[in-house]
């Protein structure tokens, strides 16, 4: 009996134009938590694909217990007792826990369904694993956490031995990662083996066992966890060192720049207040975040103040001019710089080459457009000049498609276009979202220096390393109230994770 | 919708074109294998054949008789089909060829396009029918004086109308159609129906007099009778079977109206469907209609596949009336009621010889679509009109 | 890098292109052989050689081609104009009828104009009218969100009825049962044409001046998308009107203008097809103008480009014109609509084709990612690791 419960030797796979795995190994223990480190686009998804059999490599073997197998399907992988959580849930939200749980695999008995046998299988898994979930509940009225328990729970019931979890902690709460991490640790102290996919090195650091890195396709080693710090981690993922924690000086705030009094936006469908009298102010040479949990009503906030969705009432203040009834282009060209929630939604336009995108917000200006012609010499000579000076990679410099580009020069893309704009505020959603290591960290900075230069800033994030590295001032959204106001320096995560779970409140006005 | 439009045409071709070799297959069995299609006519010589389009060619493909077709298609079971399957009849008895072309769309130069093309192709006789071909024929016809030109419903004349010429290539057809109209009217009444309708197609010159002999006609039989009937007159503007017109008759029919004359194209269909659903009865229009609905009691015919038989006869004999402008009636037997298909309660076979000699002879003469601007107009005492303007 | 991009044209969106729509017109002339084969095997060659040639059998085919190709020039760029501010405007036939309704009855009305101002101003009049009847799907989307689809196949049947009532009630020849014809000095002029595009014996093409409006208006369009801020607006709305509200752009506004500019060329198409003095009125009926569905067929096999436009439009007319001669050889016109409909569907899986293209292009040349917006999740972009890397 082989050490591995798992392995994958000398993987290649290879598509047109790339390999995307370039003799991969990767072996999984028994009962331990292995986690697969790598940045985006390093080859973490193809090659669980590979394991999942939903592609074939070129070259190189997998085994199981020391037995080569082949998987030419997902019910090959199945049947191996692999299963797969995936980062987008696979649920009918209609359908109630027991029924998601029992989906493919049900037992018929004429044509009925044996749901009761059923039921006991779940409620002994659930009481086995510590998975609290009530089997009737409807996927659609349970939490984002719970939902996740459910897709575990169907592994479990399918006898899975082989726990892929694909990025699992992205949506959920500090409390929920904590509950997610014991599970896991739980899972593994029962014999199953996980592997466990991220970039965020915390949770590898306190549930891990084991490390696999790759980067750029290609295997860079596995290590034990325990022997290695963050900062070598993160070194084998990115290729160079990194600093982790965000460098700035401590803010100097000056006046007033921004101010927002009373904002309340009802949401139409439902009459709910989804930003609930919300009052807060920016000023000069300070980062101000807004931290809370997805849908607590930061982007209508944010659309409010940018005037992509009207106000039902409330005031916005730009330097004391009362913007709340301006045009969105009027507020775009009076010092409101907006880094969008959403790159592919609100912030670019992706089939427009990277030139038209990097003028979207200034095309019109006299500088580019003439008699209602616009300068294309002058566009490009000024995306040109933007390309080089935020170091933006495209493949064909301004002519680049922006779809073809990668997130992280998307993103980046965007930062420039605003920052050059020189906004008297910035807005900042989510802008790493979705980004490797270096795109992070390049875009912190580039936010710092605003601060620096002066510039009031104001940030959304669902990152919490990002909330507490990055801002001067926390404020936290709970169901479209602003809950807290904060001192990064004198707030834990984990009380900060209260707040944003709506079960503390402090110095809100 | 383009697209719908276009599968449809699709389909609908890929299952003409099965029919069509079926048809050729079918007739292949009655003759020796030819090069392509089946022999048309046993008694004539071999090597006259009819192809996928429903054209009959001599051997090397030539043809001497061409059609081209007006607004609708080869098949459009009117005017088209008509004149097309009086050619094709000539041809199969006296072995000669001929072949169709379908303009691009109904303007004068698309029609000119088609007869040149056809005059290329070596076309000696060009029938066109359809008074839309007016201008056409008067444009093409001094061009090429070789060839004959049969314009049925029509003269040909310049785009103003300020010059009408007919050269000595060409015969203009046009039918008394006033005639059969006033035999229909009068039949109807004579029958005992007292609450007639007419719905027309679009008030073109020949409908408007089937309208106008069947007012006539019916005024003069219930004047014999010495009673007033009631009559409604209507234009559908089309000649489409339309939801519309169906409505209306339908309206007619439950308004107490008898009969109905639905002229014009498809408008008759519609009529029919209306009388179907209320027991109501129909005259048809063209040719007899009597296979299409129990409904239809009669049906005003004019012999266009006739006329363009004669006309064709007479080019062969070398007797062609070029340079003649020919209106075509009861005189020359090209119109008729068809008495043997008729459902007729009183108006008997006798009485119909009696009326149709008189309109032969000259006895009897009516006013047409130029005397008159609107029905009411015509000056019937004995027809309470109910004209509808369009 | 650079000398890659250079290196293959097929990685060239445009070439790719073309080449795809080649590729769907092949195949329809494929299917359309193999039904001619199938309708008249002894006769097949000919028919085909007579649909591939017709347009060019002698000068007054090629110009009965362009004659036809007018209409579906401005028809096609009025519904690649709407699709590339994203709008799918399917009212083609509606505008088409009500600008010629409009440009008949200046046509036929108003001789108090001198000659040539006459057609300027029947041509005009059909622009606005057809602009009228576009800019009511647009303040519909735009104001009221509802489909412009709908709102179009309704102003569709809407146009026709109203022409249909207006000709009655103002220019209709009753023995006709169509409107009367303009006046002699409203047509478009035929600058010559007629002396060059003739038969070898007899009478000159219907082309006329027309052409040159559409072909003229064709790149106008595509300096109003290409060139201008107005296009660029546009476009931004066509592309991601989320992203064209964000950077400021009124997207209702230009909803509207741009249902105006699609509706005022299909109403140009129909002024310049019954101002051709081709001899027809315009015919009272309850049949949608067909023009006005040809123009999507026009714009998709285009790809929406203003100036790819012109060549599908004397496309389609070219196979119209050889469908016509492909009668003298036996075969029913109605094949040419089978063929048409074949390379339209077949024009639907341009995108597709055109991404083989690229593809094929692209073996041989494996770093160049960049040149496909292939997002499929498996080949992870190449770039994302230099994007990394940077400082």
């Amino acid at each position: 009996m082989s050490e591995y419960v798992i392995e994958m030797c000398n993987i290649t796979k290879k598509f047109p134009g790339i390999i995307a795995n370039d003799n991969i190994t990767l072996q999984l223990k028994k009962g331990e938590i292995h986690a697969l480190l790598g940045e985006n686009g390093a080859g973490k998804s193809t090659l669980m694909s590979v394991l999942f059999g939903l592609y074939q490599p070129e070259e190189g073997v997998i085994k199981k217990n020391g037995q080569e197998v082949r998987i030419k399907d997902p019910n090959d992988a199945n049947a191996l007792g692999i299963g797969m959580v995936h980062q987008h849930f696979k649920l009918v939200h209609n359908f109630s826990v027991l029924q998601n749980i029992i989906l493919g695999v049900e037992t018929v008995r004429g044509g009925f369904l044996k749901m009761d046998a059923a039921r006991e299988k779940v409620m002994a898994l659930s009481e086995q694993y510590g998975l609290k979930v009530d089997p009737d509940a409807l996927i659609e009225d349970i939490t984002v956490g719970m939902q996740q328990r459910v897709e575990i729970l169907k592994m479990l019931y399918r006898d899975n031995e082989i726990l892929i979890f694909d990025e699992p902690t992205a949506v959920l709460t500090p409390q929920e990662i904590e509950e997610l991490m014991k599970i896991m640790k739980g899972l593994a102290a029962e014999g199953k083996s996980i592997l466990f996919i991220t970039h965020k090195l915390n949770e590898i650091k306190e549930v891990a066992d084991r490390c696999t890195v790759l980067r750029k396709g290609k295997y860079i080693g596995t290590v034990n966890v325990a022997d290695v710090s963050k900062e070598e981690m993160s070194e084998m993922m990115v290729g160079r060192k990194v600093s982790l924690n965000v460098e700035k000086d401590e803010a100097k705030p000056k006046d007033v720049v921004f101010e927002v009094e009373g904002l309340t936006v009802v949401n139409k469908e439902h009459g709910k207040k989804v930003v609930n009298e919300v009052s807060f102010q920016v000023r000069r040479g300070e980062i101000v975040c807004i931290a809370g949990i997805d849908g607590n009503g930061q982007s209508e906030l944010v659309q409010a103040i940018t005037g992509l969705i009207k106000a039902d009432h409330g005031t916005v203040k730009l330097k004391g001019e009362d913007i709340s009834h301006s045009s969105i282009r009027h507020r775009n060209t009076h010092g409101l710089g907006h880094i969008p929630e959403d790159r592919h939604k609100h912030g670019l336009v992706l089939d427009y080459p990277l030139s038209y995108n990097l003028v979207l917000q200034s095309y019109f200006e006299p500088e580019f457009c003439q008699g209602g012609f616009l300068k294309y010499d002058k566009i490009n000579q000024y995306a040109e000049k933007l390309i080089k000076d935020y170091d933006i990679r495209s493949g064909q410099g301004g002519k680049t498609i922006a779809r073809s580009m990668s997130g992280g020069n998307q993103q980046k893309a965007i930062v420039a276009r605003e920052i050059d704009r020189n906004p008297d505020l910035l807005i900042a959603v989510q802008p790493t979202r979705g980004l490797d290591v270096g795109a992070i960290e390049y875009i912190h900075r580039q936010i710092v220096a605003e601060r620096d230069k002066g510039k009031g800033v104001l940030l959304i994030s669902l990152e919490l390393d990002e909330v507490m590295n990055l801002s001067d001032r926390i404020l936290v959204i709970y169901e479209g109230e602003i809950v807290a106001d904060l001192d990064p320096k004198e707030v834990t995560i984990q009380e900060l994770g209260l707040y944003m779970a709506g079960s503390k409140r402090k110095g809100a006005q | 919708m383009k697209n719908f439009n276009k599968i449809t045409a699709l389909l609908l071709s890929v299952g003409m074109i099965g029919s069509l070799a079926a048809c050729g297959g079918g007739a292949a069995q009655t003759s020796t294998p030819p090069a392509s299609g089946a022999p048309v006519s046993s008694g004539e010589p071999s090597g006259v054949t009819e192809d996928s389009a429903g054209n009959i060619l001599a051997a090397d493909g030539s043809f001497e008789i061409a059609m081209i077709t007006d607004k609708g298609d080869i098949n459009d079971k009117s005017f088209n089909q008509g004149t097309w399957e009086g050619i094709k009849n000539y041809c199969s008895e006296n072995g000669k060829t001929c072949k169709y072309y379908k303009p691009a769309a109904a303007t004068t130069d698309d029609y000119v396009t088609s007869m040149e093309q056809a005059i290329k192709d070596g076309a000696k006789v060009v029938v066109t029918p359809g008074f839309l071909f007016e201008e056409p024929v008067y444009l093409v016809q001094d061009q090429y004086p070789d060839v004959k030109f049969i314009l049925i419903d029509g003269n040909p004349h310049n785009a103003d109308s300020s010059d009408y010429k007919t050269a000595d290539n060409t015969v203009g057809i046009l039918f008394s159609e006033e005639q059969v109209g006033y035999l229909a009217g009068y039949a109807a009444v004579k029958d005992g129906y007292t609450k007639l309708g007419f719905m027309g197609g679009m008030a073109v010159p020949a409908v408007v007099r089937y309208g106008y002999g069947y007012v006539q006609g019916a005024d003069a039989a219930a004047a014999e009778l010495g009673e007033t009937v009631e009559m409604n007159y209507y234009y559908t503007g089309d000649f489409a079977a339309t939801p519309e017109a169906q409505t209306m008759a339908a309206g007619w029919y439950t308004s107490g109206t008898e009969v109905i004359f639905g002229c014009g194209g498809s408008v008759g269909n519609s009529v029919m469907a209306a009388a179907e659903a209320s027991s109501g009865k129909v005259i048809g229009v063209d040719v007899d209609q009597s296979s299409e609905s129990d409904t239809v009691i009669s049906s005003a015919m004019k012999g266009l596949s006739s006329a363009v038989e004669q006309m064709l006869d007479h080019y062969y004999n070398d007797s062609f009336p070029g340079g003649q402008n020919l209106t075509l009636g009861a005189a020359d037997n090209a119109v008729e009621l068809p008495m043997a298909t008729s459902k007729w309660n009183n108006f008997t076979q006798e009485d119909y010889d009696t009326l149709f000699s008189k309109l032969a002879s000259g006895e009897i003469t009516l006013k047409k679509d130029t005397d008159a601007e609107i029905p009411t107009d015509l000056g019937c005492a004995n027809v309470t009109l109910n004209y509808i303007a369009e | 890098m650079k000398e890659k991009r250079l290196g293959n044209p097929l990685q060239h969106t445009g070439v790719q292109n073309v080449l795809a729509a080649l590729i769907a017109i092949l195949i329809g002339m494929l299917v359309g052989f193999v039904i001619l084969l199938i309708t008249d095997s002894s006769m097949a060659l000919k028919g085909l050689g007579a649909i591939m040639t017709g347009g060019v059998q002698d000068m007054k085919n090629v110009g009965q081609v362009l004659y036809y190709a007018t209409p579906l020039i401005m028809t096609g760029l009025s519904v690649g104009f709407a699709k590339r501010t994203g709008l799918f405007n399917i009212g083609g036939p509606g505008q088409f009828m009500m600008g010629a309704f409009a440009a008949v009855y200046v046509g036929v009305k108003w001789t108090f104009l001198p000659g040539g101002i006459h057609c300027l101003v029947a041509i005009l009049a059909a622009c606005l009218m057809g602009a009228l009847w576009g800019v009511v799907p647009g303040l519909l989307k735009a104001y009221c969100n509802i489909n412009e689809v709908i709102t179009c196949i309704m102003m569709n049947y809407i146009g026709m009825s109203t022409s249909n009532v207006l000709i009655r009630a103002y220019i209709f020849d009753r023995t006709k049962n169509q409107s009367l014809r303009p006046v002699d000095g409203a047509n478009l002029p035929k600058l010559g044409f007629d002396k060059i595009f003739v038969a070898d014996v007899g009478t000159p093409s219907s082309v006329n001046a027309g052409i040159l409006v559409a072909i003229l208006l064709a790149i106008v369009v595509w300096v109003i998308l290409s060139k201008t801020k107005l296009g660029y607006e546009l476009k931004a709305c066509g592309f991601n009107k989320d992203a064209a509200k964000y950077a400021g752009i009124s997207e209702k506004r230009n909803v509207v203008l741009a249902m105006v500019i699609a509706g005022a060329l299909s109403g140009i198409g129909g002024g310049l097809n019954y101002l051709a003095g081709a001899g027809t009125g315009i015919a009272v009926g309850s049949e949608l103008a067909q023009q006005g569905f040809d123009g999507i067929a026009v714009a998709l096999l285009g790809m929406s480009n203003p100036i790819a436009i012109i060549f599908t439009g004397i496309l389609m007319a070219y196979l119209t014109v050889g469908g016509l001669a492909m009668q003298s050889y036996g075969f029913v016109s109605q094949i040419i609509s089978i063929i048409t409909s074949v390379i339209v569907y077949f024009a639907a899986f341009i995108l597709f084709f055109s991404q083989i293209i690229g593809k094929l292009g692209k073996r041989g040349g494996k770093n160049d990612a960049n040149a496909n917006a292939d997002q499929t999740p498996p080949a992870p972009p190449v770039q994302t690791e230099k994007g990394g890397d940077a400082q």
